[in-house]
């Protein structure tokens, strides 16, 4: 179509045509044209079909293709980024969250470990049974002489013969009964003097055993 | 044909600018000197760009989304060797764009050129003269077959023209910037940015009734503009 129409002023200051309009409709659309240029092709716009479809279809590409809601991103791109960026970016440390957690652990089994110290002070441990100290002996063991009924403080002179030694619970247990002469003191000192005891004595006084 | 009484400040595209370049410069002093993690607030403001400028190449989501991670990457590894008189956002689109085509050579795309790979960008270009032009309307862009159709359409011109067009259209970098990303004169990207407009217009013109609702109207392997 030819472009060649008067000015909105009736100059003929400057004619173009399609040909012409074509090639410098980019430049239209980025204000990048002699000023003159530019009012002609205006003119011409308002006569042209074709090159006014031109630059509305222009203006209608550049809309739609600069419109953010183009190009959407996809769902989880950023997060993808940065854990990829995270190694390098914030070199070989762990991420601040991963960071926070590792205190936190490290916090908790320190914590742990003053505190079952602390409780080792307060509760013995169970030691081996080579490092308990030795049992008390009996503060008095008594002898039983061999074939005898009764048992006796060691030492005693109604004792004959061999003997061994238990303890007074274990004499007693076995049926064997205390001397009325050495035990009757030793008794009477613990304070253990028993009424049968002294029946029995009544009734072996004057009776040697062994 | 619609809006001939728009203003010319509508017609004309508001002058386009990056964020501020001695906030950049400051942030990546301070990155070099220690403060790593600095590096999240200085890439926020580019990380859909790389994607897109990816995606524009690879014509491929999950590729692309790799090669732009890649780029960041880089961008961290080298930043000591970005000179501080240019812009970061250049320089890191020149990353992205290097990286995707790295990653296209090696899965061979290059050989699934599309066929206006081959035309000729000094050659006289002729607009098709639709009669019946509509206009897609930005709220079809909520639906995602129609931003399918949108990104076919572009997927089908030259690398060449993708870039550009990408990079001035929907990233919105000046065509200086433009120019010194891809490595070619303003001359060369206003030539490329004209043909590509002129291509998506001519894809487009139809409407929403046309070619993107049923099948395409250009017979395959056929130029509609010739």
């Amino acid at each position: 179509m030819d472009g060649s129409f008067p000015d909105s002023k009736g100059d003929k200051t400057m004619v173009v045509k399609c040909e012409d309009v074509w090639p410098e409709i980019s430049n239209y659309f980025e204000g990048d044209l002699d000023p003159a240029l530019k009012l002609a092709m205006e003119e011409h716009f308002a006569h042209c079909a074709h090159c006014s479809s031109v630059r509305d279809g222009m203006r209608n590409v550049i809309g739609l293709y600069g419109d953010k809601a183009m190009f959407p991103l996809p769902v989880g791109f950023y997060p993808r980024l940065h854990d990829r960026l995270a190694d390098q970016v914030e070199g070989r440390k762990i991420s601040r969250r991963d960071w926070l957690v590792s205190v936190g652990v490290t916090g908790a089994l320190a914590a742990s470990a003053i505190c079952a110290a602390a409780l080792d002070r307060f509760v013995p441990r169970p030691l081996s049974e080579m490092s308990q100290p030795a049992r008390r002996l009996p503060e008095r063991l008594v002898a039983i002489v061999d074939g005898g009924k009764k048992f006796h403080v060691p030492g005693c002179p109604f004792m004959h013969g061999k003997y061994h030694m238990v303890t007074p619970e274990e004499a007693v247990r076995e049926g064997y009964t205390p001397c009325t002469r050495c035990m009757r003191d030793a008794l009477r000192s613990a304070g253990n003097v028993t009424p049968d005891f002294e029946g029995e004595e009544r009734a072996s006084s004057a009776t040697l055993e062994e | 044909m619609q809006n001939r009484d728009q203003s010319e400040a509508e017609l004309t595209l508001a002058p386009r600018s990056d964020p501020g370049h001695e906030h950049e410069a400051a942030l990546i002093g301070r990155i070099q000197s220690g403060e790593r993690e600095l590096f999240y607030e200085l890439i926020r403001p580019y990380e859909r760009r790389v994607f897109v400028i990816a995606f524009t190449i690879l014509r491929n989501e999950a590729d692309a989304e790799d090669a732009a991670q890649d780029a960041f990457l880089k961008a961290f590894k080298y930043l000591a060797q970005f000179r501080s008189e240019s812009r970061f956002s250049t320089w890191l689109i020149q990353v992205a764009i290097n990286e995707a085509r790295l990653r296209q050579r090696k899965s061979h795309l290059e050989i699934m050129r599309p066929i206006v790979d081959q035309e000729n960008e000094d050659g006289t270009y002729t607009p098709r003269d639709f009669t019946d032009w509509r206009e897609i309307p930005s709220e079809a862009l909520e639906r995602k077959e129609i931003r399918e159709k949108l990104v076919e359409a572009l997927g089908s011109l030259a690398q060449k023209y993708r870039e550009v067009f990408v990079l001035r259209d929907v990233e919105h970098m000046s065509i200086e910037d433009t120019a010194l990303a891809l490595g070619i004169s303003a001359g060369a990207v206003k030539t490329r940015l004209l043909r590509a407009r002129l291509m998506l217009r001519d894809l487009l013109s139809p409407g929403l009734e046309g070619v993107w609702t049923g099948h395409s109207q250009i017979p395959k392997g056929t130029k509609p503009w010739s």
